[in-house]
């Protein structure tokens, strides 16, 4: 291997074989997005002020997220000695005190907080965190390192075999990377699964130069944040990804496009890019080896279609992010119309582990025609809202029983959205679908960038359809007719139904804007009403309740319910007069009434006087059309 | 954040961006990380730094969602509006929070104290629903605490 990659590797294992017997507890606080959100800014502040001022053998450090989103912060914590590492949750600030005098003072476990033993054996009080239920089955190579490196620390990732896998690269001539990746089956991580090697091996065999390479980090479908986890956990392993797919495709130049809301992000990657500047990882002349490449993060400002590869590319040109039309595709003219590759960060970041382990190791872990293991978010009605990294195959249910642990309070699985605002949704009964990418296509929906999202039987179907298609509108760039206009349109006709005034027809008007909204130029449009025309499959007994019999089982559609006094005598009503936005409940004392139009339906009345006010629906379920139309909907 | 800048505090701002690197999106958002929104006046200086037209660069700052071209309230209020909180009655929360601050979604209230915009998605879905408060996290929200939240906001100018 390269012998200055070498000696950056070796003097690396050397600073972290320091680090590591430094002789005090070390205790690795997750510091992410989600983390941050649980407190663990002030949970390390609170560790430091009592290891200062108690003089206490312990220090503090940083890592990415377990996965265990929603029981953070949590704090790895090494002994002294480092013969184990204990996995612990929920460290609060308000812990800390109590935590510290055991861990660090005491030097004992605290089994009520741990979630496993990470290192080391396992002890009477404490299991294996490999047996945690949310850890088995994982196989965590893309995550391999997160919770245990300082994702702003190149050494740390040097020291776990970084940049191997580009040292080897460095060694072996383009097709060979290209064939080495073809071989593995590496297929886009976004969702549309395309061979990553085929895509290189169209870059390598451009006829122009330069060449850029464009990391797709905009991971916009609301629910998915696998590709945060990866950024914020252990952002060298993407930018090795992109120096393999360099040499691969003769690229000169490469751009992390992350969006605007994730500042964590922007700022690890930044900083990882300006390291490896620093060790002579990206410029001119890679480690003496003759190659340059340069890489900019770029941060986006905003937008959900610029995570279509060519509204991205328009963005970074200095344009508004509209989707191009294709082709040319970017593999023909990309960034300034020049050879452009497009890869999501997932797909980037599986290349540092094809080329240190080769093709067959990396495929041999999936038994599913799509090969590797893929990371996945889980969020909605589910008891843990996690980040996994396992295998393609499993089926939905397995995952959501294993790795969102169930349903919240036990309610029935009404379905699931398979990946983002325009992949559709399916029924709960479909529970038993895997999760590889072809039973999705078979059905005209897609599994997305994995970010899975389940929800339970209080879920009004037409109403998370009218979030999605609002999503949508809002986000369509404007150019196609077909879909800003019908995205609109689809919104307006969902409100109407949704207020009381659903017709016959509009099934008819769905389908229209079903067949034309593909008619668009970019997939935002072409996939904008896919949650309605899987919906209206799925869960068309709602539909025909909320048109034909003004009904939401649900309880949330505006016009077709509403809000009384059902208590004079409460004492909580007072509350309930009180807490109104609107001040719809008027009266006086043992005489109030809610004025229906004033009322917003947030429900805030029932909240705080359960027992003065209720929720009930509009039209009891004999009301015809007609007398629903009577009464003014 | 400063006060309204010159000209020529302008140009020398965004004086390191060049045309054709695709430094429109870096400028603007170097023009608004340092003044907190993107004035009349940046739009033509950047328009003359990368040798473009104030058309195009407009066109650009109102096709992002988080460019601004007016000054932000003193406390901005982002309300998630991803499927998690969406399941969780974060329509409903949205609908009362703007009544109680009398604000249309991206707008502010009449003293510029509270703003209030649609905030998407970050994946910090176990705290749904919630909001973020000048860009921190206040989550496990009910209608009411909502309400609670915006009628203090609104009160404490």
């Amino acid at each position: 291997m390269n012998a200055r990659l070498e000696s950056l590797i070796a003097a690396a294992k050397q600073a972290w074989a320091a680090e590591r017997s430094s002789g005090k507890v070390r205790l690795t606080v997750v510091l992410d997005t989600s983390s941050v959100a649980r407190g663990a800014e002030e949970t390390i502040a609170a560790m430091r002020d009592a290891i200062e001022k108690q003089h206490l053998n312990a220090e503090v450090a940083i890592a990415g997220s377990w996965g265990f989103c929603w029981m953070e912060p949590c704090v790895a914590v090494r002994n002294a000695s480092g013969t184990e590492t204990v996995l612990y949750a929920n460290i609060t600030a308000e812990r800390v005190e109590e935590f510290l005098q055991a861990v660090v003072t005491e030097g004992r476990h605290v089994p009520e907080w741990a979630l496993g033993v990470a290192e080391g054996n396992p002890t009477a009080d404490v299991p294996l965190l490999a047996d945690h239920p949310f850890m088995k089955g994982q196989i965590r190579r893309l995550m391999a390192n997160i919770g245990t490196t300082d994702p702003e620390n190149i050494d740390h990732y040097l020291a776990h075999d970084g940049y191997v896998g580009f040292g080897k690269a460095l060694e072996m001539d383009a097709e060979t990377i290209v064939k080495e990746v073809v071989d593995s089956g590496l297929g886009g991580r976004a969702g549309g699964g395309f061979p990553a090697g085929r895509k290189w091996d169209f870059l390598r065999t451009a006829t122009t130069s330069p060449r850029y390479l464009v990391c797709n980090a905009d991971e916009g479908d609301p629910g998915a944040w696998v590709n945060r986890v990866l950024m914020e956990g252990d952002p060298h392993l993407i930018i090795e990804g992109m120096l393999i797919a360099a040499l691969a495709g003769h690229a000169d130049a490469g751009y992390v496009y992350i969006r605007y809301e994730y500042p964590l992000s922007f700022r690890r990657m930044q900083i990882a890019v300006q390291q490896a500047y620093a060790k002579g990882l990206l410029g001119n002349d890679i480690l003496g080896s003759g190659k340059s490449f340069d890489i900019v993060v770029f941060r986006g400002a905003g937008s959900y279609v610029c995570g279509e590869e060519t509204g991205l590319i328009n963005s970074i040109d200095g344009h508004r992010g509209m989707p191009r039309i294709k082709p040319p595709f970017p593999a023909q003219a990309g960034l300034w119309n020049k050879p452009t590759n497009v890869n999501n960060v997932e797909s980037y970041a599986n290349a540092p582990l094809i080329l240190r382990n080769g093709a067959e190791w990396w495929s041999s872990v999936s038994t599913a025609k799509e090969k590797g293991t893929k990371m996945f978010s889980f969020s909605g009605d589910v008891n843990w809202q996690g980040c996994v990294e396992i295998p393609f195959g499993p089926t939905v249910r397995s995952a959501l029983e294993q790795y969102a642990g169930g349903m919240t309070d036990g309610r029935p699985c009404k379905g699931f959205q398979p990946g983002g605002p325009l992949s559709g949704v399916v029924n709960g009964d479909e529970l038993d679908l895997t999760l590889t990418l072809d039973p999705y296509r078979e059905r005209g929906l897609f599994l997305g960038g994995g970010g899975i999202v389940f929800f339970d039987d209080t879920t009004c179907i037409v109403d998370f359809c009218n979030y999605f298609l609002a999503f949508c509108e809002m986000e369509s760039c404007g150019r196609c007719t077909t879909c800003h206009g019908g995205t609109q349109r689809a919104v307006e006709i969902i409100r109407r139904i949704q207020s009381g005034g659903g017709r016959q027809h509009d099934f008819e008007a769905f389908e229209q804007l079903v067949k034309t909204l593909v008619w668009s130029n970019c997939f935002h449009g072409q996939f904008a009403m896919t949650s309605i025309k899987t919906a209206l499959k799925a869960f068309r007994e709602e539909w025909i309740e909320h048109i034909d019999d003004k009904q939401c089982r649900a309880g949330v559609c505006e016009g077709l319910i509403e809000y009384r006094v059902t208590s004079q005598s409460d004492a909580a009503l007072a509350e309930a007069v009180a807490i109104c936005p609107t001040n719809a409940i008027q009266g006086e004392s043992g005489n109030y009434q809610v004025a229906d139009s004033l009322c917003i339906r947030c429900g805030a009345c029932v909240e705080v006087a359960p027992g003065a006010m209720e929720r009930r629906h509009r039209f009891p379920i004999e009301v015809s059309q007609g007398a629903a139309a009577a009464a003014g909907v | 954040m400063a006060a309204e800048p010159t000209t020529a505090e302008l140009r020398a701002l965004i004086a390191e961006f060049e045309p054709g690197k695709g430094h429109l999106v870096p400028a603007l958002h170097k023009v608004q990380e340092t003044y907190g929104y993107i004035m009349r006046e940046a739009i033509e200086a950047v328009a003359e730094q990368l040798n473009t037209t104030p058309a195009l660069v407009y066109g650009c700052v109102s096709f992002y969602d988080d460019f601004r071209t007016h000054p932000a309230a003193k406390t901005e209020i982002s309300w998630c509006s991803g499927p998690a909180c969406r399941l969780k009655g974060g329509d409903q929360i949205r609908s009362a929070m703007q009544q109680t601050l009398e604000v249309a979604l991206g707008g502010q209230t009449e003293d510029h104290g509270v703003g209030f915009h649609l905030g998407q998605c970050i994946g910090t879905c176990s705290e749904a629903p919630q909001v973020w408060v000048n860009g921190k996290v206040v989550g496990d929200l009910t209608v009411a605490k909502a309400i609670r939240l915006a009628r203090d906001l609104k009160g404490s100018k």
